[in-house]
This record gives structure tokens, sequence and C-alpha cells, in this order.
């Protein structure tokens, strides 16, 4: 009977060492999750001052009858000062700049946004939270130790004695950050959003999947369907499986030697980068689709072809419908390797500063995960968080596509 | 405008799918004898009949749009000199002249500071020919959307007069239709086929700076030595033959590659086994979607981790019991790739296992085996083909992974087998090339295309293998 | 039998209603493309002038026109775009961290680049960094070669570098490991840290010349990308290594990283400005002529950057790092960008190793044109 002991024993062990093999990478998923988690979920906040604002006609420009496009025109630099004397009273001037500089650089855009929507309240006092510098921002979010000589900060012993006063009038507060969201690329990390880089890869991928689908879905039905197999369509199926595994940098010097350099495309644009990236998944959509349409059982064909069908109509009415969960399933794959490359997009130039948001696929743009690049490389310490929640933003597109892809499947996947 | 003129065309198609079906319908029951084609073919019919052709004019016509304005706004009235004028010239002003058809009508008081700045530098002629410009985009846009009507319903309306019972549409229909097939799969072919030439192309171009045999089997990868000569002064073979040496980008690629697989081998095939065998589908329907997570996180992820976190790690823990690890190891690389590939070899194993038919199991469970012996001497052998094949992708996948490597790894070859070493692959070193300054004309970017195609055949070889694996041993069950 | 024909119902929908709504999404997006023309200015070049070119365009976008865009490819790289040629699709200024080269110039003259003006508008200094917990370091810039160059003069002889740590090269310096982090050779700060150091520090004889720059190939040089965020946290987990970079990173990396002081001089806005610190060296952005009036704000830009709000005594170029020029500098930099005046400089001098300043006397004049 130790017999049976032993090999119970064994089946424990070899039981266990599965869990621990799923527990492990469970594990890493985890670890990588909550290492991003956290150094990027300092991004979707900001550091506020609470200030009181004056909206003091000697200093405004427009008054509450003027109209949004005059407002909208107008300076409030003036105002912004005047915010900071009526706040901090009695300061030279090299301390007026200093404590000028704890706030965003341009809040003179916070006050008229303000004034455009609340316009009575002009020549009135009202507590606004003033958006922080990214400095100031970071200190107070613990990125930037405290308790190293002035030299080797970026806030001044004196910056830091304002910054104190004003946390025990509990004025230093914190919002959350949507300009993450709606605005484009800035030097300054406070203000930096990632929308420009979410439209610039949105182009890119409607361009992809504008290039590869149909030509990837037509192919492979030509393809599949209607040549006969021999030794060219091997070579092509060949060629094609092998150029899913071509490293994606290879793709984006092509798109560099050929769209630009042969066809004259502009640099920099999402038109050149969606088609590099469009190169790269036409592999993969049609070892998709063909594979679905392999997948579909030759009785449905000869029932259709039995009845009398064309193979046209047996094609696009009978078998096409079938495969096509699984080349949207493979389609959507695809396009999530498509939005995560990054060095297509580096070859074609659309990686840069960019801070106008693109209007169309011709218009300069960068890429989501061009855009974490660049941040990683900025020197400014704000903008280590900031690259962490694109990738927290990339990934959750990722996720997002992968999940609809699987629930395609699982919903329209029919077992022969 | 554009907006508006696709809609149109697309309803007028849609509604002469209807158009051309109903009338064939109407036949069909008011005939007497059959109808030729089934009735929606004849909706078919009009539609590309009506779509296609307003298509194709409509491309043409945005295509050359930029060659009409030319010619409508530059006229010598306006430019005396144009004859002269460099292509370079031509251009700059056609530009300006775009940008400034965009604001030449609008009130003063509404322009920014760069539309003044614009209109201030720009001459007499260059404003009128904006106003031209600006005039001539107006009138081009609303006659497309005007043409973009009249055309589809001119030609669908007289194309349905020829529907009778006698008319076969189908097989112009079904024709049509292979052609557009056939067409998107040329353009499939010549774009996979010319990214293949190209690379050869490009590498072919290599190989005349530097020898076939001295590539792939010199042992020095120096090639910072093709820096010292710049574009416009010839290169000197003597010093190119060493350096560009193959090997130790291969032997880094494997080094890094073999770590990865260590990890992603034994965690893999174990989770790939307990998901299919041991667990309830409500723990894999959780778990597996949250490992093949791992396979989604973009690899400069894997990079940063690899590079600030892992390779700190070791070089400490070294440090601590007295071994010295680089800070810039293999084995960093390796380990953060093969936690990035472990999904490749779960996800697949686990379909393959899985598709082993209860039979077998039931066979042996029959005679009295355990699960786990049933696995072990069983389901794993049978499985074995396609697992196989998993194994073979994931490591195509290692060899070809990029941004980790470029993060982690160092960009100096390392001639070693030892994972605590600093080594480079073949990856790092196409991207290096490719970075930074690009001269087309120089080895020191050409090797890219070399080193490109020796992991587009190593990749190819690892498939081929793979596939007749499978296809050789594979059990039909059926 | 029933499921079947569900699932190929569906499977027939789900076609019809994807294929369309994919068309005209995608067909929609494509056509948002309205012109082909372009007010945006793009520039191209050095990553160590893409920090303040970059906040430089934030502002001139900020001022009515529209943000130029700026593409870090390298000083090397972005003089080859720019110099490709005249026309819409190339870029309208480059960033430079050295000195445009005679080779360079005869680029831009092969392709009809002729009319390009040469804007020097601050100083920055090269910094030999480490980590702040490392012990203080004075070097020379010999001593520097010496670590680094593939061959020294050892008793007289050349030979290949032997140099393990830094004690070996003068007694009074600290037991490190000799290992530097450095730049690629395509990028303009290690061209001009060969040209400042490697060239300057050298012992080689007359007809070895050339070999002065070259580095030591025995692993103790390690070549980063262009990425300075992990260069910075590479010296800070090993505080025997050393690296090099331009002094905006040292300094918005202060808690982290100090650097070396060299012939007794530390970096600073004032000695880097002085010339006092010996790796100083000038930045410059190149204009091309020919797309002023064309796209809008090119002069705008270079005016801006040149102007007291950017690198006077709180310019907000000068807070990030720039060390601003001697007052004469400025002026004639002030005349060439408001007159668009290219004083001297011409692609054709350069081509032949001219350049207006050469004989001026400045501390960088050997550099000009090389």
């Amino acid at each position: 009977m130790t017999n049976i002991k032993k090999r119970l024993s064994a089946e424990r062990r070899f039981k266990f060492y599965g869990q621990l093999g799923v527990f492990l990478s469970l594990l890493f998923v985890t670890l990588l999750m909550l290492k991003i988690f956290t150094t990027g979920s300092g991004a979707f906040f900001r550091t506020t001052i609470e200030a009181d604002v004056f909206f003091d006609p000697n200093f405004m420009q427009v008054d509450k009858n003027s109209s949004d496009k005059e407002i909208s025109r107008a300076s409030f630099e003036a105002l912004a000062d005047s915010v900071v004397n009526y706040n901090f009273k009695d300061l030279n001037e090299d301390q007026f700049i200093k404590v000028r500089e704890m706030f965003t650089r341009r809040f003179d855009y916070q006050l008229r946004d303000y004034f455009l929507d609340n316009k009575d309240d002009y020549k009135k006092t009202v507590k606004l939270k003033i958006t922080a510098s990214s400095d100031l921002d970071q200190i107070v979010k613990g990125n930037y130790p405290r308790n190293v000589p002035e030299a080797q900060r970026k806030i001044n012993d004196y910056q830091l004695s304002i910054l104190d006063e004003l946390n025990k009038q509990e004025r230093i507060g914190s919002t959350f950050n949507f300009w993450f969201f709606t605005n484009g690329d800035s030097r300054d990390p406070e203000t930096a959003g990632i929308w420009g880089a979410i439209m610039g890869s949105f182009y890119a991928l409607m361009v992809c999947l504008a290039f590869a689908f149909p030509i990837g879905l037509f192919a492979s039905v030509y393809l599949e369907e209607y040549t006969k197999p021999g030794k060219i369509t091997d070579l092509i199926e060949v060629n094609i499986n092998n150029l899913a595994a071509v490293p994606s940098i290879v793709f984006g010097l092509l798109g560099l030697g050929m769209l630009i350099g042969v066809f004259n495309m502009p640099f920099q644009v999402p038109l050149v980068g969606g088609l590099t990236l469009g190169f790269m998944t036409l592999p993969t959509i049609i070892i998709a689709c063909r594979s679905s349409l392999r997948a579909v059982p030759p009785s449905i064909r000869h029932g259709a072809l039995a009845l009398g069908a064309t193979k046209t109509q047996t094609t696009f009415h009978h078998v096409v419908p079938l495969a096509l969960p699984g080349t949207l399933t493979g389609t959507i794959i695809g396009m999530a390797q498509a939005l995560g490359e990054t060095a297509p997009l580096l070859m074609v130039g659309m990686v840069a500063f960019v801070m106008e948001i693109p209007g169309g696929p011709l218009d300069p743009a960068t890429g989501l995960p061009s855009q974490i690049y660049l941040w990683s490389e900025s020197a400014e310490r704000g903008f280590i968080e900031k690259t962490s929640a694109g990738i927290m933003l990339l990934l959750l597109f990722l996720i997002a596509m992968n999940l609809t892809a699987v629930l395609i499947r699982r919903k329209v996947e029919v077992k022969w | 405008m554009v907006y508006l003129a696709l809609l149109l065309l697309f309803i007028v198609s849609y509604s002469f799918y209807y158009f051309g079906k109903n009338r064939a319908l109407k036949i069909k029951f008011t005939g007497d004898q059959k109808l030729a084609s089934l009735p929606d073919y004849y909706g078919y019919f009009l539609v590309l009949v009506v779509f296609l052709p307003s298509l194709i004019i409509w491309f043409i016509l945005l295509l050359y749009k930029s060659n009409f304005q030319e010619l409508y706004v530059m006229s010598p009235s306006l430019f005396p000199d144009i004859a002269q004028w460099s292509d370079a010239k031509f251009g700059l002003i056609m530009n300006k002249i775009s940008n400034l058809a965009l604001i030449v009508n609008i009130p003063e008081a509404d322009l920014l500071k760069g539309q003044t700045s614009l209109l201030n530098m720009s001459s007499e002629s260059e404003l009128i020919a904006a106003k031209n410009l600006a005039s001539f985009d107006n009138i081009y846009g609303w006659s497309i959307v005007i043409v973009f009507i009249l055309l589809p319903v001119i030609l669908g309306l007289s194309v349905s007069r020829l529907i009778n019972q006698k008319l076969n549409v189908q097989p112009i229909v079904e024709k049509t239709i292979i052609n557009i097939i056939r067409f998107s799969s040329i353009v499939a072919i010549l774009v996979t086929f010319g990214i293949f030439f190209s690379l050869i192309f490009e590498a072919i171009k290599f190989f005349q700076y530097v020898n076939f045999a001295d590539f792939f089997f010199n042992t020095a990868w120096n090639p910072n030595r093709a820096w010292v000569i710049s574009s416009g002064e010839t290169v000197d073979p003597e010093i190119l033959k060493d350096a560009f040496g193959w090997v130790p980008l291969l032997t880094g690629t494997l080094l890094v590659g073999s770590v990865a697989m260590f990890v992603a081998i034994p965690l893999g095939l174990a989770s790939a086994i307990y998901l299919a065998e041991y667990a309830s589908s409500k723990v894999r329907d959780i778990a597996k979607p949250i490992i093949e997570i791992l396979a989604g996180i973009p690899t400069v992820v894997y990079g940063f981790f690899a590079a600030l976190t892992l390779a700190p790690m070791l070089k400490n823990f070294g440090d601590s019991i007295g071994i010295d690890i680089s800070a810039e190891s293999a084995l960093a690389a390796g380990l953060a790739m093969g936690v990035m590939i472990i999904p490749f070899v779960s996800s697949l194993s686990d379909d393959v296992i899985r598709s082993v038919p209860n039979s077998l199991r039931d066979g042996s469970y029959a005679l009295g085996a355990t699960k786990s012996e049933t696995i072990k001497k069983v389901v794993l052998p049978a499985a074995l083909p396609g697992i196989m094949g998993s194994f073979l992708l994931a490591v195509s996948r290692a060899i070809g992974e990029t941004m980790i490597v470029v993060m982690a790894a160092s960009l100096r070859a390392n001639l070693t087998f030892n994972p605590l070493e600093p080594a480079t692959t073949i990856t790092t070193q196409i991207v290096t090339a490719l970075i930074g300054d690009v001269e087309f004309e120089n080895p020191k970017t050409l090797v890219a295309f070399a080193l490109g195609l020796s992991l587009f055949v190593m990749t190819l070889i690892l498939n081929i293998i793979a596939i007749t694996i499978v296809r050789k041993y594979r059990e039909k069950y059926d | 039998m029933n499921r079947f024909l569900l699932t190929y119902k569906k499977g027939n929908l789900i076609m019809k209603k994807s294929i369309v709504s994919l068309f005209a999404l995608v067909v929609s997006t494509l056509f948002a493309a309205e012109s082909f023309a372009r007010d945006q200015i793009n520039i191209v070049g050095s990553s160590t002038v893409y920090p303040y070119g970059t906040v430089n365009a934030q502002r001139l976008g900020e001022s009515g026109f529209k943000t130029p865009t700026y593409n870090p490819t390298g000083t090397g790289g972005g003089m080859k775009l720019f110099c490709a040629g005249v026309g819409v699709e190339h870029p309208d200024i480059t960033g430079a961290s050295r000195n445009m080269k005679s080779k360079e110039a005869k680029l831009c003259l092969e392709n009809g680049v002729t009319n390009v003006i040469e804007v020097m508008w601050a100083n920055d200094g090269i910094t030999f960094s480490h980590s702040n917990t490392a012990e203080d370091f004075a070097l020379t810039r010999n001593d520097i070669w010496k670590a680094m160059s593939a061959h020294v003069v050892v008793d007289g002889e050349v030979v290949e570098n032997p140099y393990s740590s830094w004690n070996e090269i003068r007694d009074d310096l600290p037991d490190y490991k000799i290992e530097v982090l450095v730049a690629p050779p395509s990028s303009g700060t290690r061209d001009a840290f060969d040209g400042g150091v490697m060239e300057k520090g050298c012992e080689l004889p007359e007809e070895m010349e050339d070999d002065c720059v070259l580095y030591r190939e025995d692993g103790r040089i390690i070549e980063m990308g262009e990425n300075d965020t992990l260069i910075a946290q590479k010296l800070n987990e090993d505080n025997q290594r050393f690296g090099y970079f331009g002094y905006s990173y040292l300094k918005d990396n202060g808690d982290k990283l100090k650097a070396a002081s060299v012939e007794g001089v530390l970096p600073s806005g004032e000695t880097i400005a002085s010339y006092e610190y010996p790796m100083a060296r000038p930045l410059f952005i190149y204009l091309k002529a020919d797309h002023i009036g064309v796209v809008p704000g090119i002069q705008e830009f270079a005016q801006m950057m040149v102007s007291d709000e950017a690198i006077g005594d709180n310019g907000y170029l000068t807070k990030i790092g720039a060390a601003p020029m001697v007052p004469e500098l400025i002026s004639r930099v002030k005349n060439v960008t408001d007159n668009l005046d290219a004083m001297g400089f011409s692609i054709e001098a350069c081509a032949n190793k001219e350049h207006p300043l050469k004989d001026a006397g400045y501390a960088f004049s050997g550099k000009l044109c090389p």
C-alpha cells in the first residue's frame, strides 16, 4: 500500500506544481500592475492652492458686459499678478517672483476660464483653487525630498516656508486632474495631457484598419476559396506567417524608406504611421482570417453548392459570415498589438513634441506609446508619474480591446 | 462638405439597392417568365453601377485636387516669373497660398497673431491668389456634392431601365466581386513580398561592404568603427572587416532567450496543466485572461521594469554574496522577457491539452492511474507536438523581442554564455543602427537589414520546424 | 440545428453591421484631412536643445501661432533632415548642440539649401557627473581622457588603456573603478564632449591625432541611448560610475546627482556663461531663410529664443539651465534675428570651413564649421 501512498503524494506534488505555476504568473501580473499603479496614480491628481481672487477692475481689460470673444482675447496676466499680491502682502520683488512660481505658470488661463462662466463676479472676491506648479506639486506628493540642501532642490527655502504656512491655513488641496485627459503635451508637467497622443494613435489605427482589414479579408478569401492549393500558395502562406514574427522596427524602417522616401509622404503624420502599422498588421489579419475560413467545415460549402448556389454566393452568404467572428477577433488583437508598438512610430517621426491636438490623419501628431517614451526621457520630475499614468491608460485600452475580442469569440464561437 | 458628399453617396447607393431589388421583384411577380437572376442580385448590380464609378471619380478628384488648384490659381498674370521658379519654391508658395486661403475671408478682429503675421508677409498677388483659391475650393466642394447626387441618380435610373427578365446580372456582379478580391490579394501579396524583398535588397547593399563570411563568422562587433567614416568618404574595407561580427550577437540572443525560456517553460507549462486539468471552469475563466494580460503589457514597461527594478536588485544580491553580477546582465533582461512569454506557452499549451479527447483520459483512469500519472503518461505525450509548437512560437517571440533588451541589456557585444555578464542581442543592434544618425549608404545603418534578414531566416526555420513537427506527429482523433 | 441557424444568422448580421459601420467610421476619419498645407513650424535636431526649444515653442503657441513641433532626432540626424532640401516636406529649423560641420554644409549646398541663418542663442555646459552619494572628484580633462581613451601613453609609449581605477591615473583620486556611461555617436553632446575633452585632454603624438577621440572597447565605456532618465537612474544605483550630459539635466536632478569639478571649476550658470568652466559650449538653431514668410512664426520663434524674457537673468530658458552669452554676442544675435542678417555666416563659407567668428578669439572659436 506504500505504492499507493507514493503515487498519491506524487499526485499531490504534481498538482501543487501546477498551482505554483499559476500562482507565480498571477503574482507577476499583480506586481507589475501594482508598480505601474502606484507610480502613476499621482498623475490623476494635481495640487491646488486656495487663494482669494478679487476681480479687480484696475487689473482687468474686460468687465461683466464684455462678450465671450473679447474675454478670451484679453490678457489676465496682470490680474494673476495682482492675485499673488492680494494673498501675500508686502512681498519684495524677489519674494514676489518666488511666490508666483509656486502657482502654475499660466494660471491666468484658469482665471479667464472662470470669468467666462461667472461674469457676475466682476468686482467681487471669490475663493478659487489655483493649480500649483509642478515643482510644488511634486514636493507635496513627496516625490522631491525636502531634507536636502537648498542648492539641490527645485523649491527654495523661502518657498518651503510659504508652503508650510499655506498648509497650516489648510489652503493646500488636491483636485482631480482632468487636464491629463483633455490637454495635449506641454512642457509644464502639471498641464501636460495625453489627449493629443490618443487622437494621434486613433487616426493611425483608423488608417491601419482601413488598409489592413479589407485587403486582409478579401485577400484571405481569395487565397483560401478561389485558388487551388499548390506551391505558390504555400510560398505565400509561409511568407505571410513569417512576417508576423519580424520585429516591428523593420516595418518602421520600410515605412520610412518606401512611404516617405519613395512616395514622398509627409513626415510625422498619422497617415504614414497608420500605413506602416497596417503593413505590420496585415499578416496577422490574414492568418486569423484564413484559419477561421479553414475552420468552417466543408459541409457548409457543400450544402450551399448542392442547393444550386454559385461559388460567390456560397462564399459570401455562408462561409464568410461564419468566419467573421474569428477574423474580427484576430483583427482586434492585431489592432491591440499595433496600438502598443513604439518602434514603427519612432521611424516615421511620430515621436516629437506636439502640443496641438491633431484634427485629422494629416496633422502632425504623436502616438500613445511614443508620448509615453518621450515623457520617460524628460528630466522634470513631474513627468515620471505622467509616464506611468500613460502606461496605465495604454494598458486599459489594450485590455479593453483584448476583452472585446474574447467576448466576441465566446459569443459567436461555434464548436463544430 | 466632404462628409455631406460621402453621406449622400451612401444613401443614394443604399436606396438604389432596394430600388433595383424591388424592380426585379415587380417583374418577377407580374411577368409570366422566370427572372434571369435572383432579385437581390439586381439590387447589388445597381449598387455597383452607382457606387463604384462615383467612388473612383471621387478618388481621382481628391487626389488631383491640388493639381487643379495649382492650375487655377498659379497663373503667370499674378506671378510673372513663375516659369523660373524651382519646384521647391513653387511648393512653398502654393503652401503659403493654401494657408492664406483659409484666413483671407475672416474679419480682421477675429484673427490670431500667427494669422495676421502671415497676412503681413504676403504680397498683393499672393493675397489675390488666396482669394481665388478660397472661392475655387468652395465651388469645387459644392460641385462634388451636386455631381454626386446627379451622377449616381442618372446612372442608376438609366441602368435600371435595362432591368428585365432576360438581363442576367448575376455573372456580372459575381465577376466584379471576384476581381475586387483578386485585386486585394495582389495588393496583399505585393506588400508582403515587398517587405521581404526590401529587406533582401538593402541587405545585399550591406554585403557589398562586408564579406558574407566576415559577417557571419566574425566574433568582434564594433559598429562604431564605421562611424569614423562619414558620408562622402570611401569606406576602408580593412576596418570594416573587424567591425561587424554576427557571432556575439547570436550568442547574446540565444543567451537571453534561454534565460527567458527557463522561466517561461516551467511556469507556462505548469499553469497550462493546472488550468486545463485541475482548475474549475470559474478559476480558469478568471485566471486565463489575467495571465494573458502579461502578453498585452507593452514591452517598454517590461523594459523599464527590467532596467530599473530587476537589474539593480540582482546586482545588489550579487554584491551581497560576493558574485559580480553586471548591471546590464543578460539575466535581468531574460527574466523580464520570460515573464512576458509565459502566456504564449500557457495559453497555447492549454488549448492543445484540452483538445486531447477525453476518451484517452477515461481509458487511463479506467486502468487505475491517478490524475497526475494520466497527465504525465497519456495526455502530455498526446499533446506533445502542439506543446512543442507553442514552445517554438515562444522562442521566436523571444528572439524577436526588442524593447526589453534595448533598455535592460547592454549595447556592447560580448561573446559569453554566462548570464551574469552583459550581452547584446540582434534586435538591440538593429534598433541602435536605426535610431539617431541614419545613413542609408553607410554600412553602419545597412547592417540593420542584414541583421533583420538573419532574424527573418531564423524565425523562418523555427516556423518550418514547428509546422513539420505538428503536421508529422499530430494524431487525428476523429 | 436551431442553435446553428441562430449563429449563422447572427454572423450574417454582425457582418453587415460591422462592415457598414467600420467603413463609415474609417472613411470619414480619412477624409477629415482637409488640406495638405502645413502651417506649423517643424523643428528637428538636438535632444540637448529639445527642452529649450520646446519651451520656447510652447510660448510661441501661446502667443497666437500654431505651436511648433520638435522631433528630437539628435544633432547629426537633424542636420541630415535639414540639409535634405528646401520645401514644405522639409524641416524649417534644426537645433544643434554643436556647430554645423563643413561636411554638413556641403550636403546642404548639394541639395539647394543655400540660405541658412545661424542663431547662436545660449551656452550649455557638459557635466561629468555621478551620484551625489559618491566622493567628490576634482578632475582635469587629461584625467578624463586617460580614463576613457582607447590608447594612452605610459612611460613614453603608446599602449592600450591599462587603467582600471581612477587612483591609477592620479594617486589622490578615490579608488573607484572606471566606468563611464556615454551617449551614442549621433549625439551632438558626444561630439561636443569629444571635441572639448577627448581632443583637448589628449596626449597622443601628432600622427595619431585622429585616435584621440576613440573610446576604449574593453567594457568600461557603456553606451546608453539618448535616454537621460535611464542614465540618471543607473548613475544613482552604482555610485562609482560617471556619465556626461548637459547642465540642464544636472539641475533637474540636483537631489540625486552632482558634477565633478573640471580643472578646479564646478559647472554653474555663471561659470558656463563666462566659459570659466572648461566644458562649456554654445548651442545653436539654424533657420531656413527660404521658409521664412511661408510658414508663419519662424522669425518670431528665433526672436523669442534670444529675448530677455528667455535668456535674461530670470529668463524661462535660463531657469531650466541655459547659460546666457556675453553681452556683445547677445546683441549680435539679436541683430541676426531682428534683421534676418546672417552676419557673415553662409553655407558656402562653412563648407570651406570658414566662419565669421573663427578668428574672434572666443573659447569656442576653434570649433566652428570644423
